[in-house]
């Protein structure tokens, strides 16, 4: 006697829950969800845009500038240990980064993998360094050596870079482009003696609620 | 008995999934914009240091893709408001959160990294919806340049940018030797609200400055400088977003079963009342009864409001001028002055000019 009750009752439920399932707010959005970044090679066909300069990028960057900087001729064949001296990288790109690290990794790398092959100059500390032999030339701390005979080493090279970047950004996404370049150049003859570079393409798009 | 309880069944988890899966407090979604806010009272104290880190948050978190953040997701659902994603702000918002941390790498002897944050600034009015409208800060492509030029580059394509998006007054040409940049901000910027019938559509109500520029006495010099970008122009020129079509998804959703449940409460009312107890109508009637209730319940749960959280300390009208200023300590004397040249407020500034290649950088604000 009650069962005919039911049925329109289940029937108008089964409208109501279909409309809601079909009634997505999102709906005309494309790709309301976005797409998470992605690393791509620098000749890889992207299908949006990217990012900034991470980790990953500063780790693979510096690990190629080192091995390119043993493989030069003028440090592997130098008569006893080439100086270098670190200039600070010029950034050219619309990410703010702290560009020490870069030039600091190549560093370590090198000094752990070459056991004194290359020597670095700290000119970085240069003021530290002249405090502490002024303090040495008027007496107040020992020295080791005459105090008075200049014993900062000159630079035989400099070791710098740059960062480009090129920067795209449609409906679809933000595409960044960063080309690293590393440069060696000889301090006595402004030859550069070695030059390398790297280049990282990244792409994203952000969540719809954003855009 | 089954089909009784679905009507139940579904409005409590409609209710129950509205109150529950511990998403994150308003306090925490709204992060980034008491960020903001406290980074530009540190910058009006030139309390910088206390502003750098607030603004390094900022712009770590504004250039990371917010693709799969699930406060954004929920945000688009029917049921949740905008106001539940996480706050970045509008476009003209996250440039100021760039280009404020631009004025602080130049103050820090970087000036290639506030290109950099000028740079990307610029980018985040990069999808305006008119294309005469992207990307036309004047200011951004300027200080782009002006660095550029500092550094030894070429920028005449950064000054052309710039004098074509330069709405305000004429820029001037780069000077490399210039020593002391200052940059100054005038005015109460714009403000959001929400219109439309459901309050779907987000709106700005341009702000106002009394000053419209700043004269500088230094050295013997007299320069007056007025604004390059109006934030009220920006805020009010980028056109519709993506989430605005969310929005009027929702409420077209809203008004439908809106307008559906009254119909149902009606027919189902009239069916029920129309024939005897337990007729084939009555149950009808009752069933479009319950179905109308339904649809009012899920048409008030859903929320197509715009979120008009804002950065609310934010100036209308920004400028930026460079001068050449002997080194050693030097009074700088600061008048804002109106339109017709009266003096709004004066600041007294004393800075030291270094020598050599790193510049001097000074923010000036008509609000203390």
């Amino acid at each position: 006697m009650y069962r005919p009750v039911t049925r329109p009752i289940a029937a108008v439920t089964v409208v109501v829950v279909a409309v809601l399932a079909t009634g997505c707010a999102s709906h005309g959005v494309r790709n309301p969800s976005g797409n998470g970044v992605t690393v791509l090679k620098a000749d890889e066909q992207g299908f949006v845009a990217g990012t900034g300069v991470e980790s990953q990028d500063i780790v693979s960057v510096t690990d190629k500038m080192a091995r390119g900087i043993l493989e030069t001729p003028q440090i592997q064949r130098a008569q006893g240990q080439p100086r270098v001296v670190l200039l600070p990288i010029e950034n050219n790109t619309r990410f703010a980064i702290n560009k020490d690290i870069l030039l600091t990794r190549v560093r370590a790398r090198l000094n752990s993998q070459t056991r004194g092959k290359v020597v670095f100059l700290a000119r970085e500390r240069m003021a530290a360094l002249e405090k502490e032999q002024q303090l040495k030339q008027s007496g107040q701390v020992t020295s080791a050596s005459d105090p008075n005979v200049v014993e900062f080493q000159g630079a035989d090279f400099f070791l710098t870079g740059r960062l480009d970047g090129s920067t795209t950004k449609s409906p679809r996404g933000v595409s960044d482009y960063v080309l690293y370049t590393f440069q060696l150049i000889d301090v006595r003859s402004s030859a550069i003696v070695w030059e390398d570079m790297a280049e990282i393409k990244k792409q994203g798009l952000d969540d719809a609620a954003y855009r | 008995m089954c089909a009784r309880m679905l009507p139940v069944i579904l409005a409590s988890l409609l209710a129950v999934g509205c109150a529950s899966t511990g998403s994150p407090t308003q306090a925490g979604r709204d992060a980034l914009l008491l960020s903001y806010r406290a980074a530009s009272e540190h910058m009006r104290r030139l309390e910088f240091a206390q502003a750098k880190p607030l603004l390094d948050d900022a712009v770590t978190t504004l250039g990371g893709i917010s693709a799969g953040d699930n406060a954004a997701r929920k945000a688009r659902g029917l049921f949740r408001a905008e106001s539940t994603k996480n706050f970045r702000g509008e476009p003209y918002e996250r440039v100021m959160a760039f280009y404020y941390r631009g004025i602080l790498y130049w103050m820090d002897g970087e000036p290639d990294n506030a290109r950099a944050c000028f740079r990307s600034a610029q980018l985040q009015d990069a999808d305006a919806e008119q294309g005469s409208y992207q990307a036309d800060y004047a200011l951004l492509d300027y200080l782009d340049g002006f660095v550029t030029t500092k550094l030894g580059g070429g920028a005449s394509d950064a000054l052309a940018r710039a004098r074509s998006n330069a709405r305000l007054g004429q820029l001037p040409e780069f000077d490399s030797q210039a020593n002391v940049l200052i940059f100054f901000e005038m005015g109460q910027g714009p403000t959001k609200y929400a219109a439309g019938q459901y309050g779907e559509r987000l709106q700005f109500r341009p702000g106002t400055s009394r000053s419209r520029s700043l004269q500088l006495k230094v050295a013997g010099q007299v320069v007056q400088a007025g604004p390059s970008d109006d934030l009220s122009f920006q805020a009010t020129t980028r056109g519709g977003r993506q989430m605005d079509f969310v929005l009027a998804n929702k409420a077209v959703f809203k008004g439908s079963t809106d307008s559906f449940g009254d119909a149902a409460i009606l027919s189902g009312a009239i069916l029920a009342g129309s024939s005897g107890r337990r007729s084939a109508a009555d149950e009808i009637g009752a069933g479009l009864l319950v179905a109308g209730l339904l649809g009012k319940v899920i048409s008030a749960a859903t929320t197509p409001n715009a979120d008009t959280r804002m950065w609310d300390n934010l100036p209308n009208l920004l400028g930026f001028t460079a001068l050449r200023v002997p080194p050693g300590e030097q009074r700088i004397s600061a008048e804002f002055l109106d339109a017709s040249g009266r003096v709004v407020l004066s600041r007294e500034v004393t800075i030291t000019v270094i020598p050599g290649t790193r510049d001097t950088v000074l923010f000036l604000s008509d609000r203390l």
